[in-house]
């Protein structure tokens, strides 16, 4: 390890600051443990943060996110680094873990950034807006999202210029092209893995046409186009922008499928999906809603009254498994269908169709160990090593998973996990006084 | 009066200046009395404008601050940090909301939305002005955690309060730990049996000095609040020695004449007054069910180990936090739903799970060898008349788990699923694949199109409209039908009233904040976990048990609370008790005391929680809420008519 690389010492490394990272880096800096959170992405929320409401409660995500959010950010026991990652995880002994931190350049000085967007402006690049997922464009230089959290600009380099546009123009200077790469070593006593869930990528599914069909999107973009911060201010068609008044939702996209190697169910988009059905019928409330399924899974609290309501509603939900999607020359969609009361394969016309992707392992983190393997369980989320018992341990003591790193859940389930992990750590760090 | 006033009135990007002139409500209240300094932002909450707030109050010397941007929901404690760090107290920060009640609720209306942008950051200054410095309320904690309930999730949750450094009472209310999971056997998710996982939580619990259990013992008093609760707990002794020797204990359960339903399985056989659970129950020491005993004193001939003479007792512990982990109950069938209680072979899943215990290489049911079994789902949850709207969310998973189970114990087991839409959520959606590979049948209907149980001649016919085979009528003759019953909140469930925690819909604990505070609750200092707060299989019982865990950890661990000192404060001179204000505070807040000869009426302040219900119900006037004062709203209201 190389000469000038800064140490750091903490208690616990929590990876991933999503809603379960967020968690559990809370609970254990109550305890006044010093916490390093390390996040990939630019802020932390994760998918939380990006929601429109949540079910069944139709709170709205972001409202009740970014509390929580500045709670961690401004909490003196949290230490966070935003767009960085964590490598080469070492056990030296119980209690005494290394890890190398790496804070990728942002080239912005977040401190004194004021998130004024002045070189938002400026900037002449335009790329996709991966945070609103495809659905609009970003300049090279840009704010993540309007609650992020830093909220400051970043700047993607590998679309920059260098034209310098943002540098002339921002108040405060902040502007730094000459950032690089940094290393940390950082030393802990302990580590909480919080890395989420990867969305499945419908590309996979050629016969559903998304990525060639226009008006067919993934569940995430819906739910950006549904959220307070949303990108056009109502629902609309990518194809056309006009706005969509026959919608169908494709329930099981890429989940309970062997041929795509994922047997398993993903928990939570039955009733994300009930969700959104509701929210776009109060949008707009002339459009059709038909949800195609196969079962709906409203298991949890509250979630089959939720399921209730939206049948009360009006949302037509068909027993049925979608075979193949065709595209009209207006853009409408044709969906042939396996329709199981009726026992027969039938057609049916939607001007929308939202597929709703399945939660896959977020792989990649168990790489990050080097002495000590971090063990899978069969479907590639990180195995709980005493599920029943201790739901947070994982195969290498002192390291522990919290929410939908361990599989499919949503938030209350997220943030129950979350908490089982900081309980866990706290007992493994109590351990270490003995 | 402060005299050096600092608002703050933000853009939030665009949320607010869209639809607000924020330069004209700057204009407008810069020359308030008593305002220094009036600044528009373009995020106050940014970390460069708070760096610049702090800088102003430690400059300017500001004695008061008022933001105007977003609801204090988001943001009021954001920038009572910001007074603090720059060494003011936090008190003299008032918070004005001029998005969700103005930006966002007028966007049509620019000039009027800044109109009432101005009148509510005027009433905020208005306020500001009268702000006192406040203390918070300092109460010390004992650092000791009541765990009610030892099933799976309070031996759990004591485990890890004991490990993190509590004392930890367990209190039972039977006389055996390990609540329902004792009674399962095999377990879904792992190898691992029901007796295994209680034998090794028990053993934790036991290797803790620091975890107290208390067995066949009960709440039956709750005092105090927060950080020190005084629990009266009632103790019923079981008669027995503490060192009883196991063959003299046979004897004695041999001689007892007293037979009665043994409810460990569910009814389907019956038990002596004195009695265990299984042989090696824990703890492991017999008891008496005085219940049922008739003092007959025939066991006592037999055995040196009892002990009539033993008396109920009641403790009093001192703890900082209660943690409920008292499950639930099974769903009983009412008499005749679907056959049940009326046709012999109809039984609960819980009934069929001990059935399935006691028969090793055939499948017995009252003489009868079982082949066809018929499940029956959703039995007293999904109900379209009855009160359980609810889904119970284990049932599923577990009863396949047990089909599958039951299929590799046994030969010639044909299982038929009757089911309103299989739930075997997540992971568990591979054991449904797996029981479909077996063979399994599985048919459907909709809630509203349930099965149909009949008896003809000695056969049990099952009949369905399937709508997986096009809504064909479909008839199965069963050996056995097995009602797949959900989960209800515990009949007894008193504890809750004693603890004043509020049911939901379900008539389950509720905690405060469904999505991200799961279990806590709107009582401070009482966490709730496992399937009390809802139905929850083990793992999730567990990271529920864990989580609460936590949060009572948290509340005692510092050794001291510090409460919001915004509570209500009684008048002793003008109050002469009448009672109003305690009927009207919902979280019995007031102490009827005396006082210079009179009784007056005391708000205890770790309860109070400064809602106001009780101000307007006194008749002498007598209550008022610091912080927010009769004299703030008044003058925040005269703040709030515009001048013309
Ligand atoms: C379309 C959709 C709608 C939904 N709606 C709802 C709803 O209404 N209600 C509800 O309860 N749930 C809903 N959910 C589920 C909810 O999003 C999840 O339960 C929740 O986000 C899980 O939180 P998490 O922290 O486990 O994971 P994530 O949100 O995925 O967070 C993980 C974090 O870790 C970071 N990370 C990953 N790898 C690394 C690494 N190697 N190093 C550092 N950081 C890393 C990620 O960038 C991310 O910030 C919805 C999900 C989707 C997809
Ligand atoms: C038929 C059936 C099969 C199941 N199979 C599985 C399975 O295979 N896998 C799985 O993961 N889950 C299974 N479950 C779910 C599992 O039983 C629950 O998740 C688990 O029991 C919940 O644990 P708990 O500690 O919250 O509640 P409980 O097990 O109900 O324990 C609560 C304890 O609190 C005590 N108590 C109650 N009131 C008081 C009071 N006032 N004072 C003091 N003590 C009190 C009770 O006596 C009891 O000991 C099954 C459930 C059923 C009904
Ligand atoms: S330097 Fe890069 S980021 Fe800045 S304005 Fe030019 S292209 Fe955009
Ligand atoms: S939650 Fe619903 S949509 Fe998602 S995989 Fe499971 S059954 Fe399919
Ligand atoms: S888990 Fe299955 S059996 Fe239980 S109530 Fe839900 S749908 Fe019915
Ligand atoms: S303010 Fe509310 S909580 Fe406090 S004493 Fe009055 S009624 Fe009770």
């Amino acid at each position: 390890m190389s000469e000038q690389m800064k140490s750091l010492e903490f208690d616990v490394l929590v990876i991933g600051g999503g809603i379960a990272g967020g968690e559990a880096a809370l609970n254990l800096a109550n305890l006044n443990y010093k916490v390093l959170l390390v996040e990939k992405e630019l802020s932390i929320g994760g998918k939380m943060i990006m929601l429109s409401k949540v079910f069944p409660t139709l709170d709205c995500a972001a409202c009740i996110t970014t509390p929580k959010i500045s709670e961690i950010a401004r909490h003196p026991n949290i230490t966070i680094f935003t767009g960085a990652e964590t490598r080469k995880i070492t056990k030296i002994e119980e209690h005494h873990f290394e890890a190398i931190v790496l804070q990728k350049p942002r080239y912005v000085n977040v401190t004194d950034c004021t998130g004024c967007q002045l070189c938002e402006q400026a900037c002449p690049v335009s790329v996709s807006d991966q945070y609103q997922y495809g659905l609009v464009g970003r300049k090279a230089v840009y704010i993540p999202f309007s609650i992020a959290s830093p909220r400051a600009a970043a700047i993607d380099i590998e679309n920059c210029t260098l034209c310098g546009a943002c540098e002339r123009v921002c108040p405060t200077q902040c502007i730094d092209f000459t950032q690089t790469e940094e290393e940390f070593l950082v030393t802990i006593k302990s580590i909480v893995v919080a890395t989420g869930f990867d969305l499945f990528d419908p590309l996979k599914i050629p016969r559903y046409g998304y990525g060639t069909f226009k008006n067919v999107i993934t569940s995430m973009q819906m739910e950006r186009q549904l959220a307070p911060t949303r990108p056009y201010n109502t629902i609309l068609r990518p194809g056309d922008g006009k706005m969509p008044d026959n919608i169908a939702y494709v329930l099981c996209t890429g989940s309970r499928d062997k041929s795509l190697g994922n047997p398993i169910c993903s928990q939570i988009c039955c009733m994300y999906s009930v969700k959104q059905a509701q929210l776009l019928m109060g949008a707009l409330p002339m459009a059709d809603i038909t949800i195609y399924y196969l079962h709906i899974r409203a298991f949890g609290k509250g979630f089959n009254e939720f399921y209730a309501q939206a049948q009360d509603m009006g949302v037509e939900f068909v027993k049925g498994k979608v075979g193949k999607i065709t595209e009209k020359e207006n853009g409408n969609l044709i969906l042939r269908y396996e329709d199981i009361e009726q026992g027969k394969v039938q057609e049916a016309e939607h001007d929308m169709v939202v597929l709703s992707v399945g939660v896959l392992p977020n792989q990649g983190i168990s790489d990050a160990f080097e002495n000590k393997k971090l063990e899978l369980d069969p479907f590639n989320f990180i195995n709980q090593a005493d599920i029943l018992a201790s739901p947070a341990k994982t195969s290498i003591d002192g390291v522990f998973v919290a929410g939908t790193a361990s599989g499919p859940m949503d938030i209350p389930d997220s943030i129950l996990s979350g908490g089982a992990a900081s309980a866990e750590t706290t007992s493994y760090l109590r351990r270490a006084l003995l | 009066m402060k005299q050096k006033i600092g608002v703050y009135i933000c853009h939030c990007g665009g949320n607010i200046s869209d639809y607000v002139d924020v330069e004209k409500v700057r204009q407008s209240i810069e020359h308030d009395e008593g305002v220094f300094l009036a600044k528009t932002t373009m995020f106050a909450c940014a970390d460069s404008n708070q760096k610049e707030m702090v800088e102003d109050i430690e400059n300017e010397k500001l004695d008061s601050v008022v933001v105007a941007s977003c609801s204090p929901k988001l943001h009021l404690l954001t920038f009572r940090a910001v007074t603090e760090r720059a060494g003011l107290n936090k008190y003299n920060y008032v918070h004005a909301n001029i998005r969700e009640q103005v930006s966002w609720a007028h966007s049509d209306n620019k000039e009027g939305a800044t109109q009432k942008a101005i009148q509510i950051v005027k009433a905020a200054i208005a306020k500001v002005r009268n702000a006192e410095s406040l203390e918070p309320i300092k109460v010390k904690a004992t650092n000791a955690v009541a765990v009610i309930g030892a099933g799976v999730a309070g031996m759990r949750a004591a485990i890890e309060l004991a490990e993190a450094g509590a004392d930890v009472y367990l209190i039972e209310r039977e006389f055996f730990v390990g609540g329902r999971v004792a009674q399962w056997d095999d377990l879904c998710i792992t190898e691992e049996t029901g007796k295994e996982l209680i034998t090794r939580l028990y053993d934790e619990v036991m290797k803790h000095k620091h975890v107290t259990l208390f067995t066949g013992a009960e709440v039956v008093e709750n005092k105090g609040s927060v950080g020190n609760f005084t629990l009266k707990v009632k103790v019923t002794p079981r008669h027995f020695k503490l060192n009883c020797i196991s063959n003299e204990l046979q004897k004695a359960i041999d001689v007892c004449p007293v037979e009665v339903p043994d409810e460990f399985n569910f009814n389907i056989t019956t038990r002596k007054a004195i009695y265990h659970n299984y042989p090696s129950e824990y703890p492991q020491l017999p008891a008496i069910d005085m219940k049922n005993c008739t003092r007959c004193g025939e066991c006592e001939k037999v055995c040196n180990s009892i002990d009539f003479s033993q008396k109920t007792e009641y403790l009093n512990l001192k703890v900082g936090s209660i943690l409920l982990a008292t499950g639930f109950d099974p769903y009983e069938p009412k008499h005749g739903e679907f056959g049940y209680g009326e046709i012999e072979n109809v039984v609960t899943f819980p009934q069929f799970k001990r059935i399935v215990h006691y028969c090793d290489d055939k499948l017995i049911y009252k003489g009868k060898e079982i082949k066809n079994i018929a499940y029956i789902y959703c039995v007293g949850s999904r109900q379209v008349d009855g009160e359980n709207k609810y889904c119970s969310r284990y049932c599923c998973t577990a009863n396949i788990h047990t089909a599958i189970t039951v299929k590799k114990k046994y030969k010639n087991i044909h299982n038929f699923h009757f089911n309103r839409g299989i739930r075997t959520y997540g992971k568990a959606e591979i054991w449904y694949d797996e029981s479909s590979r077996l063979g399994d049948i599985y048919l459907q209907s909709f809630e509203h199109d349930p099965p149909v149980i009949e008896k003809r001649g000695d056969q049990t016919f099952v009949r369905i409209k399937d709508i997986l085979t096009t809504n064909k009528e479909l008839e199965v003759v069963a050996d056995l039908v097995v009602l797949v019953t959900g989960m209800v909140p515990r009949k007894d469930n008193s504890i809750a009233n004693l603890l004043k925690i509020p049911k939901g819909r379900d008539n389950f604990f509720n905690e405060i904040h469904m999505k991200l505070r799961p279990v806590e609750t709107v009582i401070d200092g009482v966490t709730i976990s496992g399937a009390s707060q809802g139905p929850k299989n083990i793992m999730e019982s567990m990271n529920s048990a864990l989580a609460a865990a936590t949060k009572s950890f948290e509340l005692v661990a510092s050794g001291e609370l510090a409460l919001e000192p915004t509570v209500a404060k009684v008048d002793e001179q003008s109050c002469d008790w009448c009672g109003k204000c305690e009927e009207a505070c919902p979280y019995s807040a007031f102490d009827k005391i005396e006082k210079d000869g009179k009784f007056v009426a005391r708000v205890n302040a770790a309860v109070c929680k400064g809602c106001g219900m009780c101000l307007p119900v006194c008749p002498v006037n007598a209550l008022d809420l610091i912080g927010l004062t009769d004299e703030d709203v008044e003058s925040m209201i005269d703040a709030l008519i515009p001048t013309v």
